[in-house]
């Protein structure tokens, strides 16, 4: 391990990213139920906008990659 | 199979006096999605209900009255043959038999309820003990009476002159009525609840004691009519359930007429029937003396789309629900249920990757074609699950070499690990790939599978489209050259490496052999990657996604997005694995191979519970991850949904032809 503030920085983009797309989860998942209460035909649409916000952490999930391999590349 | 099942619109013209045998004959062959006649002209407008309408949906109330009130939910075990024609007399007596044993339940109830209040104002002032006549009918003095958190004296008042009576928990104080205010101040600082005091002069406790005894023998009542009702359950569940259904299908035939167009002679009705059953639903009407005409519909965009039928062969028929339950697809477009049926097992078999569990999987398909009905949402989500687990057995033996979590051999270089061989099962088949120390490997596959899944994504997309709107369809190809830029970018990055994943070397070398390996050195050194010039321009195949909207290029960065989100496969894969190593390790080293009797056998039990939880922890993430990647990364590829389910008249529940 070569870089630790590099280390760091890969552990807070993944920490920050999953942190955001829960928040992001929690208010689309709350209002999505809420929908789905009165119509539940928009199950399809709800679950897209629920996943959206996941794009976030896998950016998060992307740039931590990148910062390790950076690390422990050669 | 990729598309729905063709419709062509019917309409029935014949005279007013055959109405309701028409309606009859098309009840029973369940082959009509009537489409509703709205407005009204000089000549048509829309029907009446039959005559008996309203004294079948009086019956069908009455009917659903008693159901609610004898509280018959599931069908009994044997069902009663009913008459029409005796339905109404047997409704009205059972009616009148059951509404006198309900009002008096309710009467009794009632009066619980008030006994029960009685009794709670009660019990205060009995423990009190002092006759009711003694709070009231003073000039000067002033009562109150009320719950308190601790016992007061006259101390804690100060200089309010007062009297005190208490029992547990309740204080009744007398004071002057000038001195009220202060006192209530004073009590309120020990926490102090006024309760009001009850009518009457008697002693509280004589009058609770008659309550309690009234309440006891209005106990015994309820109880009493409340069995009868029971006996009168028993009686009639089988009689309210055939009835509730007949008098459902006659109202249903009585109130149709309010679908179609009617004229002072004659009556028209409309509907979609599915092209090659029009001659079974023409012929029987045409032989009745109906005009019968059909018209196919093709080209005319205006009107509203066909109701939509799915066809699909026997084995992917269960997967139908999974597309319903995201949304119907429109008669437009292609049916994406073979698209699921082989994305979404195949997924969960990877995801779960053991011969183990995918054997129980199996195991919960197999009873449920042998048991269940397959209409019941239980069999088709046993038969789903089991599709996968026939994946999981595959993959688990040939490409994992696992079962139940533990591996068939330990890994190279890992010899102390677990596995079947300690338990004298040697299985000839060899791991490709150990889970727990293929990492790379897992996510590679992802990658490749992300490849092929949303690229086939894009090919439905591109043929709907090429039906809707060329440009749009150029935009899909467009979007198609793009995925695969970044499939052979990722592919060569990966392949390059200093220890490159083999996987994905081989892809590189074999399968994409082909492909130009131009560099475009000062680019790469722009960003740092090194990136194949061919694998750059095809990545800008997304700027033909302008013809579909300004902002599409940006959606490269969600494509790129999408194709990580399959590393879920990679990830739920070894976790799962990971859980039942875990638990397999400490239960089996800990308990099992202990060699004490009494450890082994607490061990085995441990062990069943452990791969019961993984088991079903196995199912549902798996499952639902699964789904969501064709339900999220490949139908928005190509998929619109919002088509009408075709819904037969006279069809009850889900559809059927």
């Amino acid at each position: 391990m070569a870089d630790p503030l590099a280390a760091m920085a890969a552990a807070l983009s993944i920490a920050g990213t999953g942190i955001a797309t829960a928040w992001a989860q929690k208010v689309v998942g709350g209002a999505t139920v809420g929908a789905m209460a009165e119509k539940p035909e928009l199950f399809g649409r709800g679950l897209v906008l629920m996943a959206l916000p996941e794009t976030i952490v896998v950016f998060g999930l992307v740039l931590g990659l990148q910062l390790l391999s950076k690390v422990a590349g050669p | 199979m990729l598309s729905p099942e063709r419709m062509a619109r019917a309409l029935i013209v014949g005279p007013r006096e055959k109405l309701e045998s028409v309606i009859g004959t098309l009840h029973d062959m369940k082959l009509i999605h009537l489409v509703d006649h709205e407005g009204e002209d000089d000549t048509f407008g829309i029907g009446k209900p039959l005559p008996p309408a309203a004294e079948l949906s009086d019956s069908l109330l009455k009917l659903r009255s008693i159901a609610n009130i004898l509280a018959v939910k599931a069908p009994p075990k044997e069902i009663e043959a009913v008459r029409l024609d005796q339905l109404r007399e047997r409704i009205l007596s059972l009616e009148l038999g059951i509404t006198d044993e309900d009002a008096a339940r309710k009467k009794a109830e009632s009066l619980l309820g008030d006994l029960d209040r009685r009794i709670e104002e009660l019990e205060p002032f009995a423990a009190l003990g002092l006759p009711l006549s003694a709070y009231r009918g003073y000039e000067t003095v002033a009562v109150v009476v009320g719950r308190v958190a601790r016992e007061i004296s006259e101390v804690d008042l100060g200089d309010v002159p007062a009297e005190i009576f208490q029992a547990s928990g309740i204080v009744a104080v007398f004071t002057t009525k000038d001195s009220l205010d202060r006192l209530l101040h004073v009590l309120g600082q020990f926490g102090f609840a006024q309760i009001d005091i009850p009518a009457g002069e008697a002693d509280p406790k004589e009058l609770l004691d008659a309550a309690l005894a009234d309440r006891e023998k209005w106990r015994t009542r309820l109880e009493e009519f409340r069995g009868r009702l029971e006996t009168l359950r028993e009686k009639y569940a089988a009689f309210v359930v055939a009835a509730e259904e007949l008098l459902e299908v006659e109202v249903d035939k009585a109130e149709a007429p309010l679908r179609f167009a009617v004229s002072d002679h004659t009556f028209v009705i409309d509907g979609w029937v599915p092209e090659k059953r029009f001659h079974a639903i023409a012929f029987p009407l045409e032989a009745e003396g109906m005009y019968v005409e059909s018209e196919h519909s093709q080209a005319e965009h205006e009107e509203p789309d066909p109701p939509v039928l799915l066809r699909n062969p026997k084995p992917v028929k269960p997967f139908e629900f999974l597309i319903h339950l995201y949304s119907t697809p429109s008669y437009r477009e292609l049916d994406p249920t073979l698209f699921l049926f082989i994305a979404a097992p195949f997924f969960f078999g990877f995801m779960v990757g053991d011969v183990g569990y995918g054997a129980l999987f199996m195991a919960l398909g197999a009873f449920a074609i042998a048991k269940l009905k397959p209409t019941s949402i239980w069999f088709r989500l046993f038969f789903v699950t089991a599709v996968g687990g026939l994946w999981s057995v595959l993959l688990g033996l040939l490409v994992f070499g696992e079962a139940f979590g533990l591996p068939f051999h330990p890994a190279p270089g890992h010899l102390e690990e677990l596995s079947w061989e300690r338990f004298g099962i040697f299985v000839p088949m060899q791991a490709v790939i150990h889970k727990a120390f293929g990492i790379g490997d897992m996510i590679y596959l992802s990658i490749l599978f992300a490849a092929f899944h949303l690229g086939f994504g894009y090919v439905f997309g591109f043929v709907n489209e090429m039906r809707h709107n060329k440009k749009y369809a150029l935009a899909k190809l467009g979007w198609l050259a793009c995925l695969f830029g970044l499939f052979t970018l990722l592919t060569f990055s990966l392949a390059i490496r200093p220890s490159p994943n083999r996987i994905a070397l081989w892809v590189w070398d074999t399968p994409l052999g082909w492909f130009p390996r131009a560099i475009q050195s000062e680019l790469s050194a722009f960003v740092g990657l090194k990136i194949p010039l061919a694998s750059l321009i095809l990545i800008f195949g997304a700027f033909l996604g302008l013809t579909e909207s300004i902002i599409a290029p940006i959606e490269i960065a969600s494509l790129l997005a999408n194709v990580m989100s399959y590393a879920r496969l990679a990830g739920i894969g070894i976790g799962k694995a990971a859980i039942a190593a875990a638990f397999n390790a400490a239960i089996l080293e800990g308990f099992v191979l202990s060699g004490q009797i009494v450890l082994i056998i607490v061990g085995i039990v441990f062990l069943v519970l452990a791969q019961v939880l993984v088991f079903f922890l196995g199912w549902i993430s798996a499952g639902i991850q699964a789904l969501r990647l064709n339900y999220v990364e490949a139908f928005l590829k190509f998929y619109k949904g919002n088509g009408t389910p075709f819904r037969p008249f006279g069809a009850r529940g889900t559809q059927e032809v």
